[in-house]
Parts: structure tokens; C-alpha cells; sequence
């Protein structure tokens, strides 16, 4: 899988790479299972900083989508059933951009649209 | 036979300085980045020209004066070897020269031409890339060194039947022409310096293992041919270099245990064919990397380019990022790597080993 950053987006690093990894694994184009590359190597391909790809795993373990396992390295492990504690971190994080939509002017349906778009692009799990 | 000798290396240092710009990553001239979508611009193609046909012109005035200060006055082998290295230094000084002048001028048109103003700039890397990375094992790389502590251990054994003075150095016939008294250090001497240098390489490859993989966004395919290229052909050559050096130091520290283990012509040939396997090697390695990258056309977006690193590149050839873990990095003039200054691993594995060397050798 291909991992783009814009260095100069207003976007940190480390998130755009969480962003990539976790579209990644819905797209389907890594796989339930699949480690990512160590902290160092990844760091040293990309040429970053080690903290920011740090801050990135850490930021995927907080949200149970991966498993830092000592020694073997970053393992893809999404955990296995919808917490509420997920449910309202997904509501809220979701919320203030259709709330921004809105206020745009964008259409209850063109909103509706978008979002089916964008599961169409990602592989059903 | 030290002009046939000094004729070929300073050769081959004219011929690998004149095509430098033809073999180094497609995106990177003299030393500058220039996106991909300009990089066959008239005006660097001509520069390119420039560069390779002055040096050229210079090489062949030194040689052929060389060549004919050689053969005409018969000077002492002394003086032909004193001349011959200065001749070397003056086409690297030359070449390096006219480096830095095409690297200011290179550096100018890409402001002049507004090159990257318009262009995002973007990092790319792939997950899997290092599934597909063909380094040698390391432990390859144990063999050498496990048959020099072996040599160690027979030379313990055979201190007895040492002479009592040990050479430490070899004229050009082969035969050894400085010695020094026998002593459990002497003896051992040379083994010592072997190791270390095994050592060392050692620590390059572990260094070159964990250097990061650079991928190019505005043409992964080539990036990554040249970059797999160089790491593949860097780990082969090291082997080989790695071995030519063990074969060449153990001959010379058995024929000191035994004298009558040589006939006379093998000394003579071993360090000959020693210079031309590695002159060959290196010329290979750098065909080999500098091809790679060539007749990969990308599919180039209008809007993106590569990371412009030139400002971590002090004066286009130092390397000086902090943000970046890799030990090593592809050389910006020339095929190969270079260290990253702001790591301080890379001076360790370098320097270190050096010194050592230098320490034991003055001993």
C-alpha cells in the first residue's frame, strides 16, 4: 500500500499517516492481520522523525485499530465489537462537519450522497 | 609496471567522472532536485554536455602528458607513483570544481524558471517495499570473519616457525621490503587489522539495511528499481570487496608462516588481479545503479513533485537532516552512498574503525 504525505499540508504528519493506515485497512488493501513496518524503518523510508511515526501507532492503538505487540512490532488487529465508548468518539468527531455542510448550504441529500460515496470506495467488512 | 598500474586507475577515475551525470537518480542534477516534469529541459541536457566534455578534455591532456613524461625520461617507479597520485588528485579536484560551478548555475535556473513554486510537495512511501528489499543475509557476511579468527588461531599455533622479523609492508615485486622484530603483537598484526576492517564492513551493512528505502511521487516505479538496485548491488559488492581483502591479507600472512607456500608469480598477480576485480566490480555496481532509474517513464501528475531536500544537502554533497533516521543516503554526485552528518551512528561505524586501524598500524 501506497502512503502519501503532504509535507506542506496544515494537516500534522503523524495524523495524515493514521488517516492513510486506518483508509487503508478499509479498503481493504491491508489486511486483518498484516504488521506494519517497524517504527524505525518506516520512519527512515519516509524520512521522518521516529516520534512522528511514534505518536501515529500510538494514536492507532488508542483507537483499537492496531496491536503493539513487543519484539514483533505493530500488528493490524481492529477490535471486535462497537463499543459505546467508539460509538460517541465516531458521533462526535462526525458531527461539527455535517453541522459544517449545513451551514454551507450543502443538500440533506448531496450530504447522504457523499457518505455512500465514500462506503462504496471501501470494501465492505 | 606502476605506469601500467597508475595509466588504468586514473582511467578509470576519468571515465567514472565523466559520465557522473548520466548515472546518478534521474531528478537530482548536479546535486539539485529538479522535478521530473523539467528534467529534459534543453538548457540542462547542455549543461550535462558541458560538464562531461571538459572533463574529458582535461583527462586526456594528463594522461597523454603523463604518458609521455613516463616513457620518455624514464623517471624512478618513486616519482612515477608520486606523480600518478597527484594526476588522480587533479582530475578529482577538476571534476569537483566544475561540480560546484554547474551546481550554482543549475541551482539559479531552477529560481529563474519558478521549477517548484506551483508544484505540492509530496512524500510517498510504500508498506510493503521492504518485503521486496534482496540485501544479502548478515550472516553471509560472517564467513570472511570466521575465517580470519581462524587464521588467528593457526598463526598462535605457529608463532614457533615464525621468522624473527615480520614484514609489514610488500614493494611491487611482491616481496616484502619493510619488517619489523617478532613479537606476539607483530605476529598477529595484520590479522588484527583484517578483522577490523571485516568488522566495519559489517557494520556498513547493518547501516545500509536500516537506511530508509526513498521513494520518488512522481515515479515510484523508477525510485524503486534504483533503489532496490542499489541496495541489492551495494550488499553484493560489499561481499565481494569483503572477501577480495580476506583472500589478499590471508595469502600474505600464510606466505609469512610458510615462505616456500608462494611461487614468485602469485605475489605478483594476487594484489594485480585484487585491483582489477574491484576497479571491475565498481564499474559494474555503478552501471548497474545508473541504469536502473532509465527508460521508466512515470505517470507524472501536473501538480506534485518529490520532496525538495536540497536545503538538508550543504553545498549539494553533505547530507545533514536530523529528522531523518537513516544512517546512509544515496549520493547526490556520484553512485553510491553517503553518510547522514546528523547521526551520529554514521561517524561510529566510519570513523571508528579508521582510527583503530591508524592506531595499530603506528603501534
Amino acid at each position: 500500500m501506497i502512503i502519501r504525505i503532504e509535507t506542506t499540508s496544515d494537516v500534522p504528519i503523524y495524523t495524515q499517516l493514521t488517516n492513510q493506515i486506518i483508509e487503508g485497512i478499509a479498503r481493504g488493501d491491508i489486511q486483518y492481520g498484516d504488521s506494519l513496518p517497524s517504527v524505525r524503518a518506516f520512519a527512515a523510508d519516509l524520512g521522518v522523525n521516529m516520534h512522528t511515526v511514534n505518536k501515529s501507532y500510538h494514536e492507532l492503538e488508542k483507537k483499537g485499530i492496531i496491536k503493539i505487540v513487543p519484539k514483533s512490532g505493530a500488528i493490524i488487529s481492529p477490535s471486535k465489537q462497537v463499543t459505546n465508548e467508539m460509538n460517541e468518539r465516531i458521533h462526535s468527531e462526525i458531527k461539527p462537519i455535517i453541522a459544517e455542510a449545513l451551514v454551507l448550504g450543502v443538500k440533506k441529500e448531496q450530504i447522504q450522497q457523499l457518505i455512500f460515496s465514500i462506503m462504496e470506495e471501501m470494501k465492505e467488512r | 609496471m606502476a605506469f601500467v598500474v597508475f595509466l588504468i586507475i586514473t582511467f578509470f577515475i576519468a571515465v567514472t567522472q565523466i559520465v557522473v551525470p548520466y548515472l546518478v537518480k534521474k531528478t537530482v542534477v548536479f546535486g539539485v532536485t529538479i522535478p521530473e516534469q523539467y528534467i529534459n529541459d534543453g538548457t540542462i541536457k547542455k549543461l550535462k554536455k558541458q560538464y562531461a566534455i571538459s572533463v574529458a578534455l582535461l583527462s586526456i591532456v594528463l594522461l597523454t602528458g603523463y604518458s609521455v613524461w613516463s616513457l620518455t625520461t624514464e623517471p624512478k617507479e618513486e616519482q612515477m607513483a608520486m606523480i600518478g597520485v597527484l594526476m588522480e588528485f587533479g582530475i578529482i579536484f577538476i571534476s569537483l570544481s566544475l561540480y560546484i560551478y554547474y551546481h550554482g548555475k543549475v541551482k539559479q535556473l531552477k529560481i529563474q524558471n519558478k521549477w517548484v513554486e506551483h508544484l505540492k510537495q509530496v512524500k510517498v512511501t510504500d508498506l510493503s517495499v521492504r518485503n521486496e528489499d534482496e540485501m544479502l543475509p548478515w550472516y553471509v557476511y560472517l564467513l570472511p570473519i570466521i575465517s580470519t579468527l581462524g587464521l588467528m588461531i593457526y598463526t598462535m599455533f605457529n608463532y614457533d616457525i615464525l621468522p624473527q622479523q615480520i614484514p609489514t609492508h610488500w614493494g611491487p615485486s611482491g616481496e616484502p621490503d619493510a619488517f619489523t622484530e617478532k613479537t606476539p603483537f607483530s605476529a598477529m598484526q595484520h590479522t588484527f587489522l583484517l578483522l577490523i576492517m571485516q568488522l566495519m564492513f559489517f557494520g556498513v551493512h547493518f547501516a545500509t539495511k536500516n537506511s530508509g528505502i526513498k521513494l520518488s511521487a512522481s515515479n515510484l516505479a523508477a525510485s524503486k528499481n534504483r533503489q532496490l538496485t542499489l541496495r541489492k548491488y551495494s550488499s553484493w559488492f560489499l561481499f565481494f570487496v569483503m572477501l577480495a581483502c580476506t583472500i589478499l591479507m590471508s595469502f600474505f600472512q600464510l606466505t609469512t608462516i610458510h615462505p616456500e607456500f608462494a611461487a614468485g608469480s602469485v605475489k605478483i598477480i594476487l594484489p594485480f588481479a585484487f585491483l582489477i576485480i574491484v576497479l571491475v566490480g565498481s564499474l559494474v555496481f555503478a552501471l548497474k545503479v545508473g541504469r536502473s532509474d532509465k527508460g521508466l517513464e512515470g505517470t507524472i501528475e501536473d501538480n506534485i513533485m518529490e520532496v525538495d531536500e536540497d536545503q538538508y544537502w550543504k553545498g549539494g554533497m553533505f547530507y545533514f537532516n536530523k529528522n531523518d533516521p537513516s544512517i546512509f543516503v544515496e549520493k547526490r554526485f556520484g553512485v553510491g552512498w553517503t553518510i547522514n552528518f546528523a547521526n551520529p551512528i554514521g561517524y561510529l561505524i566510519v570513523l571508528l574503525p579508521l582510527i583503530i586501524i591508524l592506531i595499530i598500524s603506528m603501534l
